[in-house]
């Protein structure tokens, strides 16, 4: 990447400063608002709820921030997650079925999902390193391939019986504390009458979380990551650099699709069902908090921890809205919104002048 | 892939879509039931209206280099809220005429303005065209949706699904003959033997679809459009006003959109809204690029495009007529885009 010097300093570095990190007051402000005008928000419960709900996105976002970086897109995440709930969930009745115990046909289900799942990335991967298909049509192709199997394992519908332990897992937390008595971990304690649990930190939310701050390390201090923004910054340089460029897209792909396929097994466990449209709501929204975190779709931009911010912006959006009995309509409005509110601040920014053609 | 293939087989791999279409009418007319019929392709035709004319003005858009994802909830804010208008204005007894013109003229008027917003974010502020229309079908859709609370808009005026669904020519054999009206006095066993023939919406898009190919060949404009796709700079270094050019293609864009918004409120007689999983921008994308079309601008036809639609819909068609599971078409489509692009990969001299 070019090295350009900006003064940093004075009333014009302070504005750089906080033009580069906007979505963390934007993100600050957010909390204050809902705080004050929707009781409940700040609390306990609203916050569970928000980091209940925040698997998917933060996996899509995840999936889209290496892909973006790279100058790509891909479409086919979110149904490659409902693809990956479909399998895992027919997996693991299939071999429930076949009378294997719960525990063991859920993690047999769960590994062999996860080998299928990075096929759609791998397919992709190939079309765009090395046929140069642009990544827009080679991964809505693949969006309706996967759309279309996946609807085609369930009929139409979604898959049923599975065993109870998936929801048990998938909607457990880290902690569980019943006041006074026990404290547990994972598994929530058997509770009498009247007793209040205490639930913090979705077991869901956790694993995302573990997957984020490896991926964020991989991005920032490896040489993959490195690669990975040599790539999106300049492809003809990357080559001579001497990366193998058509095997890296072929791995962001992969990476991208394995994310999915995570969200998706999440997905089956938490709602203890696979459904082929699962994932779809989620590619909009996973691709603007990608943009608000300050990613460019010319490539060579974006960082993991400023994608998670831009979940977050859009989760408590969503979550402060439905608190204050809007419809969810009026998200799409302010997620449009804000979208091109975050361009236009990264358009104004001087890092990114000198990537203009 | 030699330097000079031959003639035929040059012709072959430029219009392998068409060829491809015509093999699938031929397979489709064996295995579907009464798919090679007078009635069913028209019933294609006005099925495929809406897409037609949504892929028509993504061809513009991707010519110039460009994407816009906005026509899908663009369409869907124009239906509902031309239908909206039409409600509310039959609901206070206003003529029918009028609150219908006035209910299309005020959606297409609020497209223009959407586009225009588009147009100009992408190019005085430098937005890609891919956020800056996604960032605009968030809100048209979010609009759409708040006007009509999530439920379709019914209680409109009359006379709007007899325009939507007519035909042209109407023939009891033997008997009558008429234009426009079903001939008076018949019900019951002698309306199943009416022969219909040219539905109004044939005619409506054969309109557009010539309008829109004159202007893309024959004219300036279209001359323009190519030039700017092809290189920008070189287009910039020849006068050309891009910034004005790509302004108004993001207009009309978005303007085609509203005019099939409008035209579904006239075929289905309610106003939709256009859910977030259908994909109707992507859907166009897609047919563009199988009718040759480049994301990298400067290459596609009107032409083209509409064989790319109703390739697609002879898909869906002929393989609900051949009783075929429907989440088959989603596969297909998927496997002819890539086809498509490979096709053109392999051959780049002949296009």
């Amino acid at each position: 990447m070019d090295n350009i010097t900006i003064k940093k300093n004075g009333l014009h570095g302070l504005l750089l400063q906080l033009g580069n990190k906007w979505m963390i007051f934007f993100l600050l402000l957010e909390v204050i608002i809902f705080s004050i005008i929707s009781p409940g928000f700040f609390s306990l419960n609203g916050i569970q709820t928000i980091l209940n709900n925040s698997p998917s996105i933060l996996l899509l976002a995840l999936a889209e921030t290496f892909v973006i970086i790279t100058g790509g897109i891909d479409l086919s995440v979110g149904f490659v997650m409902g693809f990956s709930s479909v399998i895992s969930a027919k997996l693991i009745v299939t071999f429930v079925g076949l009378g294997m115990n719960d525990a063991l046909s859920i993690i047999i289900g769960i590994v062999i999902t996860l080998c299928i799942g990075i096929i759609p990335g791998f397919l992709n991967g190939i079309l765009i390193g090395r046929y140069k298909v642009p990544p827009l049509i080679a991964t809505f192709s693949m969006l309706g391939i996967t759309h279309g199997i996946s609807e085609l394992l369930i009929e139409g519908s979604y898959a049923k019986n599975l065993p109870k332990l998936a929801g048990k897992i998938g909607n457990g937390n880290l902690i569980n504390i019943v006041p006074g008595k026990t404290v547990s971990f994972f598994v929530s304690p058997a509770i009498q009458r009247g007793e209040r649990l205490i639930e913090i930190l979705p077991n869901m939310f956790v694993i995302a979380f573990i997957f984020i701050i490896f991926f964020a390390f991989i991005l920032k201090s490896t040489k993959f990551g490195q690669h990975t923004y040599a790539i999106g910054g300049n492809v003809d340089a990357a080559i001579r650099a001497g990366i193998d460029v058509k095997n890296h897209i072929i791995k962001i792909y992969m990476l991208s699709s394995l994310f999915a396929t995570i969200a998706g097994i999440i997905y089956m466990l938490r709602f203890v069902t696979g459904k082929a449209d699962s994932g779809m709501v989620f590619l909009l929204d996973s691709i603007v908090a990608v943009v608000i975190g300050g990613a460019s779709f010319y490539g060579g931009f974006g960082s993991v921890w400023k994608t998670v911010i831009g979940c977050f912006i859009i989760l408590l959006l969503e979550n402060g809205l439905r608190m204050l009995g809007f419809p969810t309509f009026y998200k799409l409005v302010l997620v449009g919104i804000i979208l091109i509110f975050a361009v236009l601040i990264d358009q104004f920014s001087p890092e990114l002048l000198h990537k203009e053609d | 892939m030699s330097k000079n293939p031959s003639k035929l087989f040059s012709l072959l791999a430029k219009n392998w879509a068409l060829f491809f279409l015509l093999i699938l009418i031929l397979i489709f007319s064996f295995t579907g039931k009464r798919f090679f019929q007078l009635a069913n392709f028209q019933n294609i035709i006005h099925l495929s209206t809406i897409s037609l004319l949504l892929a028509s003005a993504e061809t513009f858009v991707i010519i110039t280099g460009g994407i816009d994802l906005s026509v899908g909830f663009m369409m869907g804010l124009s239906s509902v809220l031309s239908a909206t208008i039409m409600q509310k204005m039959h609901a206070v007894n206003f003529l029918p005429v009028l609150s219908i013109s006035i209910g299309s003229i005020i959606a297409l008027i609020l497209c223009i303005i959407a586009g225009l917003i588009s147009g100009i974010m992408i190019t005085k502020y430098r937005v890609p065209s891919f956020i800056a229309t996604l960032g605009m079908g968030g809100i048209a859709s979010g609009i759409a949706l708040i006007m009509c609370e999530g439920f379709p808009v019914t209680f409109l005026p009359p006379y709007l699904t007899d325009i939507g669904n007519g035909y042209l020519i109407y023939i009891l054999p033997g008997k009558a003959i008429s234009f426009f009206n079903k001939p008076e006095g018949i019900a019951g066993e002698e309306l199943k033997e009416l022969i219909r023939i040219i539905p109004n919406s044939f005619i409506f898009i054969a309109i557009v679809l010539f309008i829109l190919w004159h202007i893309l060949k024959n004219t300036k404009f279209g001359q323009h459009t190519y030039a700017i796709g092809g290189s920008m700079v070189a287009s910039v270094r020849a006068g050309v006003n891009t910034s004005r050019h790509l302004i108004i293609i993001y207009v009309l864009s978005s303007f085609l959109a509203g005019l099939a918004g409008v035209f579904n409120v006239f075929q289905t007689g309610v106003g939709n809204y256009t859910q977030l999983s259908s994909m109707y921008e992507l859907l166009a994308v897609a047919s563009v690029v199988i009718g040759g079309a480049s994301l990298f601008g400067g290459k596609g036809r009107i032409i083209g495009s509409v064989i790319g639609v109703i390739l697609i819909s002879v898909i869906e068609n002929g393989l609900q007529l051949s009783g075929v599971d429907p989440f088959y078409r989603f596969i297909a489509v998927g496997l002819i885009l890539i086809a498509a692009i490979i096709i053109d990969r392999s051959f780049p001299d002949l296009f």
